[in-house]
C-alpha cells in the first residue's frame, strides 16, 4: 500500500469514528420526541444559559488572554515559565478536578468570604460562568499567545521608530494584525465553555431551570433513561459546535483575504 | 550627528564591547562585519529596543541612552516585514503624521515631495502584500524619512532584493543622500553595498570594532588580518622584512622579494595583503613604468568571475590578479602560460603578525 492510501485511509478512520458516533444516534432519533424537546420551556432555559454563560466565559477569557498571551509572547520575566507551564493545567488535570479545585478554593475563608459579600458562586449562575472561564482561559491564552508570536516585533519597533507609543504601536500595529486569532480564539472558547461539563457540574450543581447548561441537562435525561431527548440534546449541542467551527473557519478566510 | 560612545551591550550570551563611532551630519557611516559580529545588536541599542550595559549615544548633541524608542529621533527601515500589512502604501505613509499627530498641511507637502523623488505615485492606495521587493523598500525608505528623522538607520535594506534592484536603490538612496541631507547609518554585510553607499566605514568582528575610518582606507590598508579576510583580499601571505631604507622596504614572501612602503622594522614578521586590481599582468615584461614590483609568474588557475576574471599565480608564492575578461585573452591567459606580475609598492599592503 502506498503511503498516500495508508494515510488516507488513517484520516478516513477518524472521520467514521466520529461519523458512526454521531451516525448511532439516529437508533434512537425520534422526530416527534425530537421537536417535542428542542420546543420544551427547559429545553430552552438550557440552549439561552448555556449560550449566554459560554458567551461571558469566553469574553472573559480572552480580555485577561489578550494582556497575559501579550506579556508571555513579548517579554520575558520572572516566572514566565511557570505561567507559561500552567496553560496546560485544565488540559492535563480534568474539569472535575478543575471544578472541586473551586469547590476547595470557595470552602476556605477568602472564597467564603467572597461568596458572602461579593458574588455567591457555588450553585449558581456565576458558578456556571466561573466554571467554563477556567476551563478555558488557559486554552484562550495559549491561542492568543501564538497570535501573537506571528505578529513580528519588528513592526512594533518600526512604529515606534515613526512617533508611536508602545502602547500606540500596540493598538494600531499588533491588535490588528493579531485579530484573526484573536477571533478563532474567542469562537474556539465559547465553543468549548459550550461543551463544558466536569467543573460545571462540581460548582455548579444539576439544579434544572437554574444552573442546567445544555452538557448538565443531556446528563440529566440520560440519568432518567429519556434516550430520544438525549439525542435531540445531543444534536443540538453538536449543531452549535459545528456552527461555531465554521463560523471559525469563514472568519478566518474572510480577513486573511482581506 | 549620532555618536555612538563605549557602548557595552548583552544580548543573551552575545556581547558587543565598548564600541563607538561617529556619523557626522549628511554622512553615510557603515557599520560592517559577518553574521553574528554584533551589527542587530548594535542597531537593536542605537534604537533603543536594547539597553546598554555601559555607554552613551548621542544625537545632534541630545543624550538619547535612555530615550524610548519614539523619542529618539531616529528613521529606521528593516530588512524586510518593514511595512505594516494590513494598511495601505498610503495610510503606511502617513503613520507617522497620525502617531505623532502633526496637521496634514506640514507633513503632506514633505511627502509628495518624497513621494515624486522615489516614483511610488502609482503605489498608494494599493496593500504593501502587493509590493514587489523593490517597491516595498522604497515605500519603507520613503515612510522612514517622511517621519523627519535626525538620522537614519538602515538594517540591510537591500539585501533581500536581486542584484539589478540593489544597484537601482543604491542610487536612489545616493541622490535622495544629497537632495536631503541624510544622515544615515547603514548596517551591512554586503562590501559592494558598503563602499557604493558610506563615505566612513567601521568594521565589527565578534562583538569588538576591528577597524574604523575612511572607506578607502579600509579597503587599501586592512588593520588586521581578520579584516582582511573578511574584506576579501585577494593575497594574504606571511613574509618577513629583510630590509628597510628610508621609507621602503623589502619583504621577502616565500621565494620571491616585494617592496613596499614603510616605515617597518627590520626582521617584522608581516602579512603581505595585495588587492587583485592592484597586480597588473604582462606578457613583455611591463618594461616602464615606476612600478617598483615585477615578478616573473606562472598561470596556476582561472577563475571566471563577475564581472573581473580571477587569475591564480604562482610568483614564488601565491598571488592572485583580477583582469577584465578582453585583457585575459588579449594577454592568451592560460594554465601554464608565464606572465609578468607588476605591482606598485603603494599597492603592497604590510599588516603587523604577532610573533609566535
Amino acid at each position: 500500500m502506498s503511503l498516500r492510501r495508508a494515510t488516507v485511509a488513517a484520516a478516513l478512520a477518524v472521520l467514521a469514528v466520529y461519523g458512526g458516533l454521531l451516525a448511532s444516534l439516529g437508533w434512537f432519533l425520534d422526530r416527534s420526541a425530537l421537536c417535542a424537546t428542542l420546543t420544551s420551556t427547559r429545553m430552552l432555559f438550557a440552549l439561552r444559559l448555556s449560550l449566554l454563560t459560554a458567551l461571558v466565559a469566553a469574553a472573559l477569557a480572552v480580555a485577561v488572554g489578550i494582556p497575559a498571551a501579550y506579556a508571555l509572547s513579548r517579554f520575558r520575566f520572572r516566572g514566565h515559565q511557570l505561567v507559561d507551564m500552567v496553560l496546560e493545567l485544565p488540559l492535563v488535570v480534568s474539569p472535575a478536578a478543575l471544578g472541586a479545585m473551586l469547590l476547595v478554593f470557595f470552602a476556605n475563608p477568602f472564597g467564603a468570604w467572597i461568596q458572602v459579600n461579593v458574588v455567591r458562586f457555588v450553585f449558581g449562575v456565576a458558578g456556571v460562568v466561573l466554571a467554563q472561564w477556567v476551563t478555558v482561559l488557559g486554552m484562550t491564552v495559549r491561542l492568543l499567545k501564538t497570535a501573537f508570536d506571528e505578529v513580528p516585533r519588528e513592526l512594533e519597533t518600526v512604529a515606534r521608530t515613526l512617533g508611536a507609543t508602545q502602547s500606540h504601536a500596540v493598538w494600531t500595529v499588533t491588535l490588528p494584525l493579531a485579530s484573526r486569532g484573536i477571533v478563532a480564539a474567542f469562537i474556539l472558547a465559547w465553543a468549548k465553555a459550550l461543551g463544558e461539563f466536569g467543573a460545571t457540574i462540581m460548582v455548579a450543581g444539576t439544579m434544572a431551570m437554574r444552573t442546567e447548561t445544555l452538557p448538565i441537562a443531556i446528563y440529566l435525561r440520560l440519568s432518567s433513561a429519556d434516550l430520544p431527548g438525549t439525542v435531540a440534546l445531543i444534536l443540538m449541542l453538536v449543531g452549535i459546535g459545528l456552527f461555531a467551527l465554521e463560523l471559525t473557519r469563514r472568519l478566518l478566510r474572510a480577513t486573511a483575504h482581506a | 550627528m549620532l555618536e555612538v560612545d563605549a557602548l557595552r551591550v548583552s544580548a543573551g550570551r552575545f556581547r558587543l564591547h565598548d564600541v563607538s563611532l561617529s556619523v557626522g551630519r549628511g554622512e553615510c557611516h557603515a557599520v560592517l562585519g559577518p553574521s553574528g559580529a554584533g551589527k542587530s545588536t548594535l542597531l537593536a541599542a542605537i534604537l533603543g529596543v536594547l539597553v546598554p550595559e555601559t555607554g552613551r549615544i548621542r544625537l545632534a548633541g541630545a543624550d538619547i541612552t535612555t530615550l524610548p524608542i519614539e523619542r529618539r529621533g531616529l528613521g529606521y527601515v528593516p530588512q524586510q516585514l518593514g511595512l505594516f500589512p494590513h494598511l495601505t502604501v498610503r495610510e503606511n505613509l502617513v503613520y507617522s503624521a497620525r502617531a505623532r499627530r502633526i496637521p496634514a498641511a506640514r507633513f503632506e507637502p514633505v511627502l509628495e515631495r518624497l513621494v515624486a523623488a522615489t516614483g511610488i505615485g502609482a503605489l498608494l492606495e494599493r496593500s504593501p502584500r502587493t509590493l514587489s521587493g523593490g517597491e516595498r523598500q522604497r515605500v519603507g525608505l520613503v515612510r522612514a524619512l517622511a517621519s523627519q528623522p535626525q538620522a537614519v538607520l538602515l538594517d540591510e535594506p537591500f539585501a533581500a532584493l536581486d542584484e539589478a534592484l540593489r544597484r537601482d536603490l543604491w542610487w536612489l538612496l545616493r541622490a535622495l543622500r544629497r537632495d536631503w541631507e541624510l544622515t544615515i547609518l547603514l548596517v551591512t554585510h554586503d562590501l559592494a553595498e558598503a563602499y557604493m553607499l558610506a563615505d566612513r566605514m567601521t568594521v565589527l568582528l565578534d562583538g569588538r570594532v576591528a577597524q574604523q575610518g575612511d572607506r578607502m582606507e579600509i579597503y587599501t590598508r586592512p588593520a588586521m588580518p581578520d579584516v582582511a579576510r573578511f574584506l576579501g583580499v585577494e593575497t594574504l601571505e606571511a613574509g618577513r622584512v629583510v630590509a628597510a631604507q628610508d621609507d621602503l622596504v623589502t619583504v621577502e614572501v616565500g621565494s620571491a622579494r616585494l617592496t613596499a612602503l614603510g616605515p617597518v622594522a627590520l626582521g617584522a614578521e608581516v602579512l603581505v595583503s595585495i588587492r587583485g586590481e592592484d597586480v597588473a599582468l604582462s606578457r613583455t615584461g611591463g618594461a616602464g613604468g615606476s612600478a617598483r614590483n615585477r615578478l616573473l609568474a606562472r598561470v596556476v588557475s582561472l577563475r571566471e568571475g563577475s564581472p573581473l576574471r580571477c587569475v591564480e599565480l604562482d610568483a614564488g608564492f601565491p598571488l592572485y590578479a583580477l583582469v577584465t575578461r578582453p585583457a585575459s585573452e588579449e594577454l592568451a591567459l592560460r594554465p601554464g602560460a608565464v606572465v609578468t606580475a607588476v605591482i606598485k609598492a603603494p599597492a603592497v599592503h604590510l599588516i603587523p603578525r604577532r610573533s609566535g
